[in-house]
């Protein structure tokens, strides 16, 4: 994907070796990130994240549903990325589905937590209208506009954001529904229900070059890595999810050494994007 | 097999198995005029056949037989319909033949294998005329609600007279099949009773769990035709040698349900037919004392 | 589809749906469904080579999860497929209509088979087979829980059985968090009220981490936990893979 030359290649695991890569960073240390909200107007919420030259849009949108009848007092999410051709002409056609597929089930893995719904980022008993009958679906659609590596962060990034932009209209139930009946609702178009997003948590990937381990790889790195971890961690510092992506193994000491320096990263990006999503919105709200 | 070597033993083995690959059809025929084929068969026998039930935990009725190499996995799970205005006291049952890509390297996934639809057809064209199963004996409420048996046959490792293994492993898995107890909740639906039979409110549709009862039993076998040979129940070294191909089903009383000949090189001459037929019927002897042998085997668990 | 053309009646399944309630496993003298002690696997049980018309193959039998995993190849390699060096795996993972309590159709899981992809890459030597492909095909003929491990350890031994070249044998166990308990290899009852679930898949003789996913919240210590069980069973499980494939080595050769 990435052709570098061997004097490239060492170039760039030298300067990881010497916590100096090659754009200047140290190795734990994120490129810029700025997010912009409401950028898509037809969505209940929508934001758009840029980290470096990876930037990634991640709508929201909410539709009113039946719960499934193994769950029903939860409201469903989905989670979709879609790996847009603009951003790699290998994803022309169908050969992003793969990739698609990966990043899809990573941030599920990632964000939703376990199957009683500990640990999640999205209360989904807040999405139930009737217990059993109706609640909100949420499907989370991502496009990858342009890839610079590490993108499983910045779609975890845009997701937080996207929600903290989503507004859901309060839904008035209509009393006398009984049966396989539908209860009828009514739908407010000025009353909007704001999601709690401080759960949600970030995603802070470790890539694994040499012996040393880096945050937020541009592709050059990438393509040098030998495996790569991928941590959610929430505002309580405990991780909701993790996936391992990448063929070599790892010794289980290594693993857990990750984990707590993932910990140790995540609370700076989650304040850094805390503080952007928040000047975004403000931002929003002045126009 | 490993490389040439210079004692003579293995350089002549070297020969055959070269011999096989280079002209597998002239091996045959030499085979063929010694009344012998290469894996020690005398031409009108059977694979050693095997059939266990009760293979699959979680379904209503399952069976797992194997033909030789040819291993078959058939199961039945059963769900409730409305049955249509025609027929309002009728079950129905639904067969498919499904060939995943572990049987045969032929298969890879997302590309279907060319026989399965056709073995699908051919099964449930057999099953449904031989009027093994009585319709009537699915229906659970007149008009409203009956049952619908889902049959599926997945081939786990495809070597060759795949509609025989099929057949004879969906037979045996509608034999094992066991009727679920179920009652009509207030809702207009069918659940299953609960073990405790504590809950009275309930109208019982079903009282106990039963199984089907079936009327005959097919069996099939499949031969081939070469020049004035017949071979049962070919492997699928020599389906792929020799293409013309006759299955012949009959019932547990001999009579003829199907026959097929889809085309070929051979012609099938009247003597021709009547021999498959012959060898047919010894074959349905023994399939119905294996599946026998199954079931007791079964009862003493 | 045959039998079922044209008119396709819409079924739907008498079983129970059987709201087992959580609040049970909170209770100190919750026993699991079926009597296991909490760090205690479901006997496994292994052959080699069970599909003939494979280069490899092996079944797995964990209570009542049983899989069948064929390995093709090495063989050419699809014809619009690029030039490699080095050589390809494909996976894919599917299950039978009747794996599950409630028939599926049409069940390719495209999630279980670059899982499955992520967890043998790291383990088979690619470069002894350059521009071919190894096709690993496995089949979910009954689903009770704890699929994709079971999956992955049978993929392994069918590998092995196949002659492909590996650097170690991967095995890979799962374990469930319910309320504070840790229970590994869970069945499906178990799976569908966890708080959370940590799978590994390792090359137990080289003590390397291949795959590890981990879903709901968990603390560091709890992990560290989770993880020391599951690297336990798995060589345990690589001892009872490598017994069956000394047995069949030394019947095929009597």
């Amino acid at each position: 994907m990435v052709g570098l030359s061997l004097g490239e290649k060492n170039f760039i695991q030298g300067g990881i070796a010497q916590d100096l890569r090659s754009d200047g960073r140290k190795r734990l240390t994120y490129r810029p990130v700025s997010v912009e909200t409401g950028v898509i107007p037809q969505a209940n919420g929508s934001a758009r994240v840029r980290m470096g030259a990876t930037d990634v849009i991640s709508s929201v949108k909410a539709e009113l549903g039946k719960p499934s009848s193994l769950q029903p007092d939860k409201g469903k999410v989905s989670i979709y990325v879609d790996c847009s051709p603009t951003a790699a002409p290998m994803f022309e056609g169908r050969g992003g589905d793969e990739l698609s597929t990966d990043l899809s089930v990573a941030l599920q893995c990632c964000l939703l937590g376990g199957k009683s719904g500990a640990g999640a980022g999205i209360d989904l008993s807040s999405l139930i209208v009737v217990e059993g009958k109706m609640c909100w679906g949420l499907y989370i659609d991502c496009l990858v506009v342009s890839s610079d590596g590490n993108l499983l962060d910045a779609l975890g990034a845009a997701i937080k954001a996207a929600l903290s932009n989503t507004g859901i209209p309060r839904v008035l139930v209509a009393a006398g529904a009984s049966g396989d009946e539908q209860p009828e609702v009514d739908i407010s178009d000025e009353e909007f229900l704001q999601f709690d997003t401080s759960d949600v948590p970030v995603i802070v990937t470790l890539t694994k070059v040499g012996r040393h381990y880096i945050v937020d790889a541009t592709s050059e790195e990438e393509s040098q890595m030998s495996s790569a971890v991928s941590i959610s961690v929430n505002r309580k510092g405990h991780i909701c999810g993790l996936t391992k992506r990448g063929g070599a193994g790892l010794d289980p000491s290594i693993v857990l050494d990750m984990i707590s320096v993932a910990k140790h990263v995540s609370e700076q990006l989650m304040n850094k994007l805390d503080s952007e999503i928040a000047a975004a919105e403000a931002v929003e709200d002045d126009s | 097999m490993g490389l040439p070597d210079a004692s003579g033993d293995l350089s002549s083995e070297m020969e055959v198995d070269a011999f096989r690959r280079l002209f597998p059809l002239r091996f045959y025929e030499r085979h063929l005029a010694e009344s012998i084929r290469p894996d020690g068969r005398p031409l009108g026998r059977a694979r050693d056949t095997t059939i266990a039930l009760g293979a699959v935990a979680s379904a209503d009725g399952s069976a797992l037989a194997k033909i030789g190499s040819t291993t078959m996995l058939a199961a039945v799970k059963m769900e409730v319909m409305t049955p249509s205005m025609e027929s309002p006291d009728e079950g129905c049952i639904a067969i498919d033949f499904h060939m995943p890509p572990i049987c045969s390297p032929i298969v890879r996934p997302g590309r279907p294998a060319e026989a399965a639809p056709v073995v699908s057809k051919q099964l449930s064209d057999t099953i449904s005329s031989s009027g093994m199963i009585n319709l009537k004996e699915l229906s659970l409420v007149s008009g409203k609600a009956a049952w619908m048996a889902y049959l599926d046959i997945y081939c786990l490792d495809a070597d060759g007279a795949l509609f025989d293994a099929a057949l004879l492993s969906a037979v045996a898995a509608l034999f094992h099949l066991q009727i679920p107890a179920v009652s009509l909740n207030d809702d207009g639906k069918i659940v299953v009773s609960e073990e405790d039979g504590g809950k009275l409110e309930k109208e019982p549709v079903n009282k106990e769990k039963r199984k089907l009862t079936l009327r005959s039993i097919p069996f099939s076998l499949t031969c081939i035709l070469h020049k004035n040979y017949i071979l049962a129940d070919p492997t699928s070294e020599e389906e792929a040698i020799m293409e013309t191909l006759v299955t012949v089903v009959l019932d547990s009383s001999s009579q003829l349900i199907s026959l097929y000949k889809p085309g070929g090189a051979v012609l099938a001459y009247t003597s021709a037919v009547q021999d498959c037929i012959a060898l047919t019927r010894q074959r349905v002897w023994e399939l119905q004392k294996i599946l026998d042998e199954a079931n007791s085997g079964m009862e003493v668990d | 589809m045959a039998g079922r053309r044209g008119t396709n009646p819409t079924t739907y399944s008498p079983s129970l749906k059987t709201q087992k309630t959580r609040s049970t496993i909170f209770k100190d003298d919750w026993v699991r469904p079926d009597g296991r002690g909490f760090q205690q696997c479901r006997p496994a049980f292994f052959r080699t080579s069970a599909v003939t018309a494979a280069s490899g193959s092996a079944y797995a039998e964990f209570g009542n999860t049983k899989v069948i995993v064929s390995v093709f190849g090495p063989r050419e390699s699809k014809k619009a497929m690029m030039y490699s060096d080095i050589g390809r795996l494909n996976c894919n993972v599917s299950y039978t209509t009747f794996a599950t309590p409630v028939r599926a159709q049409g069940s390719d899981r495209k999630d279980f088979s670059s899982m499955l992809h992520k967890a043998l890459e790291g383990a088979v030597i690619l470069e002894t087979f350059p521009k071919t492909t190894v096709d690993v095909f496995a089949l979910v003929l009954e689903s009770g829980g704890s699929d994709l491990p079971v999956v992955i350890s049978c993929a392994s031994l069918a590998l092995a059985d196949a002659g492909i070249l590996m650097y170690d044998l991967v095995t890979s166990v799962s374990l469930s968090c319910l309320g504070k308990n840790l229970v590994i290899d869970p069945i499906l009852e178990e799976e569908s009220y966890q708080d959370g679930s940590l799978m590994i898949t390792c090359m137990p003789s080289r003590y390397e981490v291949t795959q590890l996913t981990i879903t709901g919240e968990w603390s560091t210590p709890k992990i560290n936990e989770g993880m020391q069980l599951c690297l336990d069973a798995c060589s345990k499980l690589a001892n009872i893979m490598r017994s069956c494939l000394k047995e069949a080595t030394t019947t095929s050769q009597e």
